[in-house]
């Protein structure tokens, strides 16, 4: 590694559960055109896992990767990658990424290392040690079968207060389909802890007494790192308050940022109260308090404080206290957790008494938080719930249980929406208990695969959200029109992309985004009212191509798609606007590597296109549009009848998306009819291996794009 | 009045209109003079020198005639016609324009709640649901929002304004001259799935 | 000056450092044994002669005040302090100290209901150099008078020049706050950023305040092991190991 590229930490470990031989390869010189976190993951697979491989299977392998920037004070850093073959991924597993926050990045970093590879399968329960060069694998047969919460306390005896733990929970141990990897108490990676599980890994402890240089002058890294805090908002970079106050000309009750002079942290001790300037720098962590947003002002008075990833000063989890948890349930009085996560517990129940923001609520939540983050199940994004509530109301678990097991289940709890049912299910999947358990924690390839029930069922019915392969939409018609349905239509679990509702949530009047959404993808019309979408336009499909090729940067870099791109800000005096290429300046003064902007979001690029080449290898496809690029009929329809492009509908138009998808595979240098990256697109993003690779298996399209 | 003398005026009256907006309120040029003459900062004749010349105080007449043209330069404050007819001072950068229009209607729950409902309407565009208007900074008690819709259902005047229920059973305002029925619907109802929307 | 101190000079470095009204015999024995710190307003200095060992007697003016129930464990402070002082992303290097307790508190992974941390109750205990007033351990401690008081802040600060690496200022500091850099073989230690501390500017939630000082050696817990009274061979010994870092020792 040379001296100029601070930011990393130089090494990747491999780690081959088979023998139990550890081995290190430099980051740059292995690694360095895709530069870490998801990019690593890829061309891992690519060079490495021959297509038809399972996740389960010996060959399959886990990579645990961060970024150049995690680790340090980037705001908005300390983010792991988990790349894999995904197991819920349906009905054939493709490559995927679990993302996590917490501290793991950044101690990963510090310990000397920029990822980890897993490999193989050790013949008994392991766990990782990794102290700064010292690796090990130790004995985890006292850990097996454990929680995640018991798992992180004994290694941390270990390894020392400061470790930070990885691990696994019941759900992993068994191969769930949808199971956790959790560090940090709540902060999971969706879908891989089955595979950690397969590899007979329980967890991965490190702890790191090393550094990262930043490699520019530090008074002008000094001087950046303020600039990046002075354009954040509150989560999801809400940019405009939740409500009126004196120091913004705008508000948004649907806001993020709910953090108003007034309210407090009423379950500290004693209580904080917020006050002051709502731009204070050193109020930045009262801006948002996810368990406010999504269970109403009584969680106000239970928030202890903001949690969250290394470095990051918008803590979108919030840690909650509720003493009847004690009392009523015999659990913890202390959960903490933000967005779908939080939410675990109560979207089980189709109602709630008090609704979706009274205490029913709240306490179904922290149960579900509690319980999910420890035995480590994934939610799919909240499709299990939807999934087990469709089952549920369509005689299907009563058709398929059997007698004795559908009698077990406390279903008088369930209606009632009694929270203690959560303690009956909750268990039943993570530990995969009975027919129920099995299939339900194997994602809704599950119900598909073992009770003969269509996937066009699932399309058909609105209220499931389903999208295709085993997953739901993630932030589709819904909240952007084309964007989102092209966004959604790209990867092989739910999108995870956040780059696009980021912006067109951000709270600003209606003009004042075309006017940002002008300068930065070239008219006003690239964006439209949620619900009030126009026809499909070349700037959408820049708009769409920019919202991939970032958030596939950012699961580069170590950063969080969730807050960034900082396309946007809270400032009227720079009318609002945030800056499009800090990613680039970040990167650029923390490595001594200069890139901008264009150049940065091309590694980006290349990254997502190695992506679509490892799906496409792996599927064995070339008419990617047909076959990979799927869209539920649902996002056709609207059941009031409601026409396309009038005001009060996500309903799309069929050709209108046909043109959307030729668009962006247009601006994306593939073939307008298959959706196939050209040879020529390889080779000008520095793929050309892959290019060839994929010319052997006759999956490059025949037509040349023009550029 | 000399250019010193203006300077100096403007520099005053500025600070009084910057220390009510930071305190959260707004300012008439009745305001400002009050609080000048309070400081000390007139003189009681025209033209009588001081010993000290440095002391360059307009009187109180010589200010207020000059008093409009004085703040209406200044680049940091900004001014509105407000509901009693006034104009109406605040320091945008303390005080937003958006909040300064809300202050000025306070005791005006009809026009308050109007003016927001349009705005809304018009601005974002969004419904705004009824809660908004209990809570600060309009405070309104639920039986005086109950008044105020009664009072615009049958006003001419308030005629666009309109509200849509939610399937939650949440109410929510809008002004037809903005939003289409249909549409506020959708967003109300977006507006009330967002938490299930994460 | 003959030895055996002038006691008008004892007299103003006692007053100088707060300690007129407890100052006993002992305390008057002690001070005229060893020579004055650079009371350089009082001029003192040259008075006294060059090699004397240095003793800080001044207070600080400042210091740095951590609230655990505003703190969001973002290691903001942590990483500013490394980051914008020394131009490395280095927590372990941090003169503010958050990562040891962030997880389970400063007592560790117990388990229980008195757990503190993210995986306890949610309170992050920040450890934060306390400034000491005299005596100062790592300064006393330090055989090169390597630790001395900054003349505007008076904050406890090391001469990374001066510095041998010989760690007793680690062994001598009962919050265990010196922090020493294996790359470059320097003690360093909370040096309240010549007046505006970066961490303090950095925190998102306004945990941490930089006020004026006063002696908080009393309150919280002491962590790690010290060594107070030595029998004199045995301290011989501990220089035997505890040597500048670039040298071999002179005694076996």
């Amino acid at each position: 590694m040379t001296r100029t590229d601070g930011g990393f930490a130089g090494k990747v470990l491999r780690v081959d559960l088979s023998t139990g031989k550890t081995s290190t390869q430099d980051t740059r010189e292995k690694y360095g055109a895709v530069l870490g976190g998801t990019g690593l993951g890829y061309q891992v697979l690519w060079e490495e896992v021959p297509p038809g491989t399972g996740p389960f299977d010996l060959g399959n392998k886990l990579i645990f990767a961060t970024g150049v920037l995690a680790g340090t004070s980037v705001p908005c850093n300390g983010r792991t990658a988990i790349t894999t073959i995904f197991p819920s991924c349906w009905p054939k597993a493709l490559v995927g990424s679990g993302h996590m926050g917490g501290q793991f990045a950044a101690k990963l970093k510090y310990a000397g290392y920029d990822a980890v590879i897993v490999e193989g399968r050790a013949e008994r329960p392991v766990w990782l040690f990794i102290r700064d060069g010292r690796v090990e694998l130790r004995d985890a047969s006292r850990l097996w079968g454990s929680g995640i919460h018991r798992a992180t306390l004994e290694i941390s005896q270990e390894m020392g207060a400061d470790c930070c733990v990885a691990a696994i929970g019941q759900a992993g141990e068994k191969l769930a389909p949808l199971a956790t990897v959790v560090n940090s108490l709540s902060h999971s990676a969706g879908g891989v802890g089955g595979v950690m599980g397969a590899k007979n890994l329980k967890a991965i402890g490190v702890q790191g007494s090393g550094g990262l240089r930043i490699a520019g002058d530090k008074e002008q890294w000094e001087r950046l790192i303020k600039f990046h805090l002075s354009i954040l908002g509150a989560n999801n970079q809400h940019v405009v308050p939740s409500f009126p106050t004196p120091q913004s000309e705008y508000y948004n009750p649907g806001s993020r940022w709910v953090g108003q002079p007034g309210k407090r942290w009423g379950a500290a001790d004693p209580p904080v109260e917020i006050t002051g300037s709502i731009h204070d720098m050193n109020r930045i962590s009262y801006r948002t308090n996810s368990a406010a947003f999504f269970l109403g002002e009584q969680a106000w008075k239970h928030t202890v404080r903001g949690n969250g990833c290394t470095a990051c000063p918008i803590r979108c989890h919030t840690t909650l206290k509720v003493p009847a948890m004690a009392t009523k349930y015999g659990t913890r009085e202390i959960a903490q957790g933000t967005c779908i996560a939080l939410n675990f517990g109560q979207f089980f129940f189709p109602t709630l008494p008090g609704g979706p923001k009274g205490q029913a609520a709240l306490e179904a939540c922290m149960l579900g938080m509690d319980m999910a983050d420890d035995m480590g199940i994934w939610s799919n994004y909240g499709q299990i719930q939807r999934d087990f509530i469709k089952l549920a109301k369509d005689g299907v678990f009563k058709a398929k249980l059997g007698s004795a097991e559908y009698a077990s289940i406390p279903w008088d709890k369930w209606r009632a929406g009694d929270p203690a049912f959560l303690q009956d299910l909750i268990p039943r999947i993570g530990e995969r208990r009975g027919e129920l358990g099995l299939v339900l924690s194997e994602g809704s390839g599950g119900p598909f695969g073992h009770w003969g029930i269509s996937e066009e069922t699932w399309e058909a019915d609105h209220g499931t959200l389903y999208w295709k392969m085993g997953h739901p939409k993630h932030h589709a018609n819904e909240d952007d029109g084309q964007c989102g349905v092209i966004i959604n239509t790209q990867y092989n679990r739910d999108a995870q992309c956040h780059s696009h509702t980021n912006f067109v949530r951000n709270g600003l009047p209606l003009a004042e985004q075309k006017r940002l959404a002008g300068e930065l993808w070239g008219s006003p019309d690239s964006v439209d009212s949620p619900g009030h979408y126009t026809r499909m336009n070349k700037h959408k499909a820049q708009r769409a191509r920019w919202a991939l090729v970032r958030k596939e940067l950012h699961d580069c870099l170590g950063v969080c798609n969730w807050m960034g791109p900082w396309v946007a800000s809270p400032l009227k005096e720079r009318g609002y606007r945030g800056d499009n290429s800090l990613e680039s300046r970040l990167y650029s003064l923390a490595t001594g590597h200069t890139l901008d902007r264009e150049g940065l979001d091309r590694v980006g690029m290349r990254v997502f296109t190695l992506h679509r080449a490892l799906t496409m290898r792996d599927m064995g496809v070339l008419d990617m549009r047909a076959k990979h690029d799927l869209v539920p009929r649902w996002v056709y329809e609207d059941s009031s009848g409601a026409q396309p492009f009038t005001p009060g509908t996500i309903r799309m138009d069929r050709d209108d998306m046909a043109l959307a998808m030729e668009m962006f595979y247009e601006t994306m240098g593939w073939d307008k009819a298959t959706g196939a990256p050209t040879g020529e697109t390889y080779d000008r993003l520095g793929l050309a291996e892959v290019g060839k690779g994929m010319a052997a298996r006759q999956l490059v399209p025949e037509t040349r794009h023009e550029p | 009045m000399s250019p010193e003398k203006k300077a100096r005026l403007t520099e005053a009256a500025a600070q009084v209109v910057l220390q009510a907006s930071r305190e959260g309120r707004l300012t008439t040029q009745e305001d400002v003079l009050e609080a000048l003459a309070a400081g000390g900062s007139f003189h009681q004749t025209e033209g009588q020198a001081d010993a000290d010349d440095i002391r360059q105080t307009p009187t109180e007449e010589a200010a207020a005639a000059a008093l409009a043209g004085v703040l209406a330069g200044h680049p940091g404050i900004a001014s509105f016609q407000g509901l009693s007819g006034e104009t109406l001072y605040h320091a945008p950068d303390l005080l937003s324009r958006t909040f300064a229009r809300i202050l000025d209607r306070k005791d005006s729950p009809l026009l308050l709640m109007a003016e927001e409902i349009r705005t809304n309407s018009r601005d974002y565009p969004r419904p705004v649901p009824v809660e908004l208007f209990e809570a600060p900074p309009f405070d309104l008690a639920p039986e005086e929002i109950g008044h105020v819709l009664q009072a615009m259902a049958t006003d001419p005047d308030y005629q666009d304004i309109s509200f849509t229920t939610a399937p939650t059973g949440a109410v929510y305002l809008f002004s037809t001259l903005h939003l289409e029925r249909g549409y506020a619907a959708f967003l109300a109802l977006r507006a009330e799935s967002l938490s299930a929307n994460p | 000056m003959k030895p055996g101190k002038h006691p008008e000079l004892i007299r103003l470095a006692a007053s100088a450092a707060g300690m007129d009204a407890t100052l006993s015999r002992r305390g008057f024995l002690m001070l005229s044994a060893c020579a004055v710190t650079s009371l350089t307003a009082l001029g003192l200095c040259e008075a006294l002669g060059a090699g004397a060992p240095l003793v800080i007697l001044d207070n600080a003016q400042g210091m740095i005040l951590a609230d655990p129930s505003r703190c969001v464990g973002c290691q903001r402070c942590e990483l500013a302090c490394t980051e914008f002082n020394d131009g490395r992303a280095q927590p372990s290097l941090s003169r503010i100290k958050i990562s040891r307790a962030m997880n389970f508190g400063l007592d560790g992974p117990t388990g229980g209901p008195a757990m503190q941390g993210t995986w306890g109750n949610g309170l992050v205990v920040q450890s934060v150099c306390r400034q000491c007033p005299h005596p100062v351990p790592c300064a006393t401690a330090c055989p090169e008078n390597a630790i001395q008081a900054d003349p505007k802040t008076g904050a406890r600060v090391v001469d990374a020049k001066r510095c041998v690496g010989c760690r007793l200022c680690q062994r001598a500091c009962p919050w265990d706050m010196i922090t020493f850099d294996e790359d470059r073989q320097k003690a360093s230690k909370c040096f309240l950023c010549n007046g505006n501390p970066k961490c303090v500017e950095a925190c998102p939630s306004g945990a941490l305040r930089f006020v004026p000082w006063r002696d908080i050696t009393r309150e919280g817990r002491a962590g790690g092991a010290t060594l107070s009274a030595l029998p004199a061979a045995k301290a011989k010994a501990c220089v035997d190991c505890h040597v500048p870092s670039g040298r071999k020792p002179t005694r076996r």
